[in-house]
C-alpha cells in the first residue's frame, strides 16, 4: 500500500492548473462535468471550442494515444490528472465523447486501421465534437432493446429509426450509432455499431429537447434513409454488444468526473457559509447543523472520490475496472444529489433563483441581484437529478454488482422472435 | 497510488483466517460472551507465540517489528471472527505507548512479557462527563511531596478486568499526565459492566492510589498531545475490526440470498434483494478504501487528522446500513440468538461510538473544512 504523490504527479497537476488560470475566461463558474451548458448556449460553446484548440497545442488531447495516430504516447496517470482538473474547474475542452472512455477509446479497440488513421488524427488536433448515439424511447436501462434498423445494401448500411436524449448531438461531428442489424437474431446479438459523420450525412434530423433545468442539450435525433459507407462499421457485423459493454466500462470516468467537480460546490459552500451572517450577525459556518451537514456530504465526498482513486490505481495497473466503476459511478450519483439537497436547504429562499435558462454568460444586472453562487445551487439541484440516471440506472448498477456478488439471475422471459 | 496489500500482508491475513476458523467457532464466541473474563486465557497465549502480540514492538522487546498497517490487517481478521479478548487494549492502547513515551526501564520491563502474552495492558481515557474530551477530565493526580495521588472514576476502560496495568490519563496542574498503574495497587477497583458486545466494559475507581514520577508516562502535562495520537491509532483499529467484520456479514448474506427460497425462488432473484447486496457491497469497498488510506496514514506517521475522521465517521454510518440490510435480508433467522449475524450488529453499533462517534469525527472534519 502506497497512497504517495509523486513529484511527478505534482508537477503536471500545477501545470495543467497554470494553464486553466490562464486560459478559462476569469468569470468562468464551472459547473458542469457533463457539458450541458456548453452545449445549450452559443457563447458558452464558443469557449468550449477555443479550449479544445490550446488543449491541442499544448498536446493534451489524445494524451496516451499512439504517435502514429497523432497522439502523445504519455502514461495514463497525466491523462487523469489532466481529467481531474479541468473536471474541478467545469473546464469544457476535453470532450468526453473522444477522450474520457469515448470514441477515441473505441476506435483503438475496435477501429480499423483505416478507421484510426481518419479519425484519431482529427481529435487530436481538436476539429471536431463528439456525441454518443445510444438510447431510444424504448431503449434506456434495457439498451439490447434498440431498434434503429441498419440494412446493408452494396456499399451502404441504410440507417432508419429515432435516438432520443443524445446529449450534445446538435453539436457533434461524428458520433458511433448503435444500429439493430438482424432483428431475427437474439436481442444482444443483433447489435452493430456504425461511425456517423452527423453533420455531412443527409436524412438526419433532430430536434431539441428542454431539459427541467431548462437547458438545451438534450436531442431526439431521427434517421430517414441515411447512407453511411459500409466500411464506417465499428468492429464485427452484429457484434456490437460486446462494443456496448466496452464503452460502458470506458465510462469509468463519469462517476468520477461527478465526484471531483461537487468537490468544488462543498468547497464553495463552505466560502459561502463563511460569508454569510445569520440574523443575529453569527456566520452560518457556526451554525452547528449546517456545519454538520456540509460535514456529512464532505465525508461522502471524500470517501467516494477515495474509491475514485482505487479505480484509477486499477486502471493504470492493468486490473479489472468495472465492479470498481460500477461502485464509483453510484456514489457519484447519489453523493453530487445529496451536496445539492444540502445546498438548496443552505441557501433558503435564495436556492431557487439563477439566471434565466441557465445562461450563465448572460446574466441580467437586475434580475439575477439576489441570486447567490451565481445560481449555482438551483442549477445543481435540477441537473442533479440525472445523475443516478445517465451512463446506466443506478438501479441497474445494483443489478450488476448483485450479478457479480453471485446473486442468482432472475429467469429470462421466452425469447421474442 | 497503490492500494494492494504486500505478500507479508497477505500471509499474515491468510495464517490469521485460518487460525481462527480452527479456534474460535462462533458457537465458542458466543459462549465466552457469556462468561465472565470474556476470552480464553490458552487462545491468547497461542496468539502471543504467532508472534501476533508483539507484532509491532521492534525486535529487541520482543516484537517482530511489523508496521501499524499490518497490525490493521491482523486487526480486520480478529473483527472478522469476533476474537474476543484484550487485544486492541493490549497493543494499540497499551504497547505503543508504552513503546513511545516509556523509559527504557518502563520499556524493558513491560513489552517483552506484554509481547509472549503474559501480561494484559489497557488504558483509561473515558470519564462519565467527558468520555473523550481532556479539557474536562476530573480524574485528578495531585501532587504532594515526593508522590502523586491519583483519584477519581473511569469509564468504559476496556479489558480492565484482567489488565496488569492500567494506562490512566489525569488531569495535572497545567495539563493532562499519563501514568502506568499497576492495577492490583491499593486503592483501584474495578467492576465489570454489563455491556452489549463481547468487548469487556469496566468502571476503574481511583482511590487516593499512590504513584511515583517514575510511574509517569512521557513526562508532566505531555497527555493531551499524546491521547490524541492514541485516539487516531485507535479509531482506525476499530474501523480495521469492523471492516473484517462487514466483509463476513457480507459473505453471508449473499450466501443466504442464493439459499434461501421462498414464492418458489431463491430470494436473491429478486431485485429488492439484489439492491440490498448491491448496496452493502458499495458501502463495505468505500469503508475498506477509506480504512486502509487512513491505516497507512497513521502507519507512516503522517498528519492524519482528517483522514482517520473520514474513515471512522464513515465507518459509524455505513456499518450501521451494512448490519440492517444483513438483517434485512435474513429475515427472522438472524434475530436468534444461534445466527452470527447479530455479533456483528453489536460489534457495529459499540464501535461506532468507541473512540470517537461519527458525530465527533464530522465536527474534526467540519474544522478541517475551515468551517
Amino acid at each position: 500500500m502506497d497512497f504517495r504523490i509523486t513529484p511527478e504527479e505534482e508537477a503536471f497537476r500545477k501545470e495543467v492548473k497554470e494553464f486553466l488560470d490562464k486560459e478559462l475566461p476569469k468569470d468562468w463558474p464551472g459547473v458542469d462535468p457533463d457539458l450541458y451548458h456548453e452545449d445549450a448556449f452559443d457563447n458558452i460553446h464558443e469557449v468550449s471550442l477555443a479550449m479544445q484548440k490550446k488543449l491541442a497545442a499544448k498536446e493534451w488531447l489524445g494524451l496516451t494515444w499512439p504517435k502514429k495516430y497523432g497522439g502523445h504516447e504519455q502514461p495514463l496517470w497525466k491523462q487523469i490528472i489532466l481529467e481531474e482538473e479541468m473536471t474541478y474547474r467545469g473546464s469544457p475542452g476535453l470532450d468526453p465523447y473522444q477522450f474520457v472512455g469515448g470514441m477515441g477509446d473505441l476506435l483503438l479497440d475496435f477501429g480499423t486501421e483505416a478507421q484510426r488513421m481518419k479519425y484519431l488524427p482529427m481529435m487530436v488536433r481538436g476539429e471536431i465534437k463528439g456525441a454518443t448515439g445510444m438510447s431510444e424511447p424504448n431503449a434506456g436501462s434495457d439498451l439490447a432493446n434498440i431498434q434503429l434498423k441498419a440494412e446493408l445494401q452494396g456499399d451502404y448500411f441504410i440507417l432508419n429509426g429515432q435516438k432520443t436524449w443524445q446529449s450534445a448531438a446538435h453539436k457533434a461531428d461524428l458520433e458511433p450509432v448503435y444500429v439493430r442489424t438482424d432483428p431475427n437474431l437474439l436481442k444482444h446479438r443483433g447489435i452493430s455499431i456504425i461511425l456517423v459523420e452527423l453533420k455531412k450525412t443527409p436524412g438526419i434530423t433532430m430536434r431539441p429537447l428542454e431539459m427541467m433545468s431548462g437547458l438545451k442539450a438534450f436531442n431526439e435525433v431521427f434517421y430517414d434513409n441515411v447512407k453511411v459507407p459500409k466500411e464506417n462499421l465499428l468492429g464485427e457485423i452484429n457484434g456490437g454488444w460486446k462494443i456496448v459493454m466496452a464503452a460502458l466500462s470506458h465510462e469509468r470516468a463519469y462517476g468520477v468526473m461527478l465526484l471531483i467537480n461537487i468537490r468544488r460546490d462543498i468547497d464553495l459552500l463552505v466560502e459561502y457559509c463563511k460569508e454569510t451572517k445569520d440574523v443575529d450577525g453569527v456566520p452560518l459556518s457556526k451554525n452547528k447543523m449546517i456545519r454538520n451537514r456540509l460535514a456529512d456530504v464532505a465525508i461522502q465526498q471524500e470517501i467516494a472520490r477515495n474509491v475514485g482513486y482505487k479505480l484509477n490505481h486499477l486502471a493504470l495497473t492493468g486490473g479489472n475496472v468495472v465492479s470498481t466503476a460500477n461502485t464509483v459511478k453510484i456514489l457519484g450519483g447519489v453523493t453530487t444529489q445529496r451536496v445539492a439537497q444540502v445546498g438548496m436547504q443552505i441557501m433558503g429562499m435564495y436556492g431557487q433563483l439563477g439566471p434565466v435558462g441557465g445562461n450563465w454568460r448572460q446574466t441580467d444586472p437586475v434580475k439575477d441581484k439576489w441570486t447567490r453562487l451565481g445560481g449555482r445551487m438551483k442549477h445543481l439541484y435540477l441537473s442533479t437529478v440525472c445523475n443516478t440516471i445517465a451512463a446506466g440506472t443506478t438501479e441497474v448498477a445494483r443489478n450488476a454488482a448483485a450479478g457479480a456478488l453471485g446473486c442468482p439471475r432472475e429467469p429470462k422471459p421466452a425469447p421474442k422472435k | 497510488m497503490d492500494f494492494g496489500l504486500s505478500e507479508q500482508q497477505e500471509m499474515l491475513r491468510k495464517t490469521a483466517r485460518d487460525f481462527f476458523k480452527t479456534e474460535l467457532p462462533k458457537t465458542l464466541v458466543k459462549e465466552l460472551a457469556k462468561e465472565p473474563k470474556g476470552y480464553r486465557p490458552e487462545m491468547w497465549k497461542k496468539m502471543a507465540d504467532l508472534g501476533w502480540v508483539g507484532l509491532v514492538l521492534p525486535e529487541q522487546y520482543g516484537g517482530s517489528d511489523a508496521s501499524f498497517l499490518d497490525l490493521t490487517i491482523l486487526m480486520e481478521e480478529m473483527g472478522r471472527a469476533c476474537a474476543p479478548g484484550p487485544f486492541l487494549s493490549t497493543v494499540v492502547l497499551g504497547a505503543l505507548t508504552v513503546l513511545e513515551l516509556g523509559t527504557e526501564e518502563q520499556k524493558k520491563a513491560i513489552l517483552p512479557k506484554l509481547a509472549k502474552g503474559e501480561i494484559v495492558l489497557t488504558m483509561a481515557i473515558a470519564e462519565p462527563h467527558a468520555i473523550y474530551k481532556p479539557d474536562f477530565f476530573e480524574v485528578e493526580a495531585k501532587h504532594a511531596a515526593h508522590h502523586y495521588t491519583v483519584s477519581g472514576t473511569k469509564l468504559f476502560v476496556t479489558d480492565a478486568h484482567v489488565a496488569d496495568y492500567i494506562v490512566v490519563a489525569t488531569k495535572t496542574k497545567g495539563g493532562v499526565t499519563l501514568f502506568l498503574v499497576d492495577a492490583k495497587s491499593p486503592g483501584v477497583t474495578c467492576t465489570l459492566l454489563p455491556a452489549m458486545f463481547g468487548e469487556r466494559q469496566c468502571e476503574v475507581k481511583f482511590d487516593g492510589v499512590k504513584l511515583t514520577r517514575s510511574d509517569m508516562l512521557g513526562g508532566l502535562n505531555r497527555g493531551k498531545d499524546y491521547l490524541e495520537r492514541v485516539m487516531h491509532r485507535a479509531a482506525v483499529a476499530k474501523c480495521s475490526e469492523v471492516l473484517g467484520g462487514l466483509e463476513y456479514v457480507l459473505e453471508i448474506s449473499v450466501q443466504y440470498a442464493k439459499d434461501r427460497v421462498a414464492f418458489g425462488k431463491p430470494i436473491g432473484t429478486y431485485q429488492a434483494i439484489q439492491h440490498h447486496c448491491a448496496n452493502m457491497l458499495n458501502d463495505l469497498d468505500s469503508c475498506r478504501c477509506m480504512t486502509r488510506r487512513a491505516a497507512w496514514m497513521v502507519s507512516e506517521d503522517l498528519p492524519c487528522a482528517l483522514e482517520v475522521s473520514l474513515a471512522k465517521a464513515w465507518m459509524g454510518q455505513a456499518s450501521r446500513r451494512i448490519t440492517a440490510l444483513g438483517h434485512e435480508i435474513h429475515g427472522a433467522m438472524a434475530f436468534q440468538h444461534d445466527h452470527d449475524m447479530h455479533l456483528f450488529t453489536k460489534q457495529a453499533v459499540v464501535a461506532e461510538a468507541s473512540f470517537g462517534s461519527s458525530a465527533y469525527h464530522g465536527e474534526v472534519v467540519a474544522k478541517e473544512l475551515g468551517l
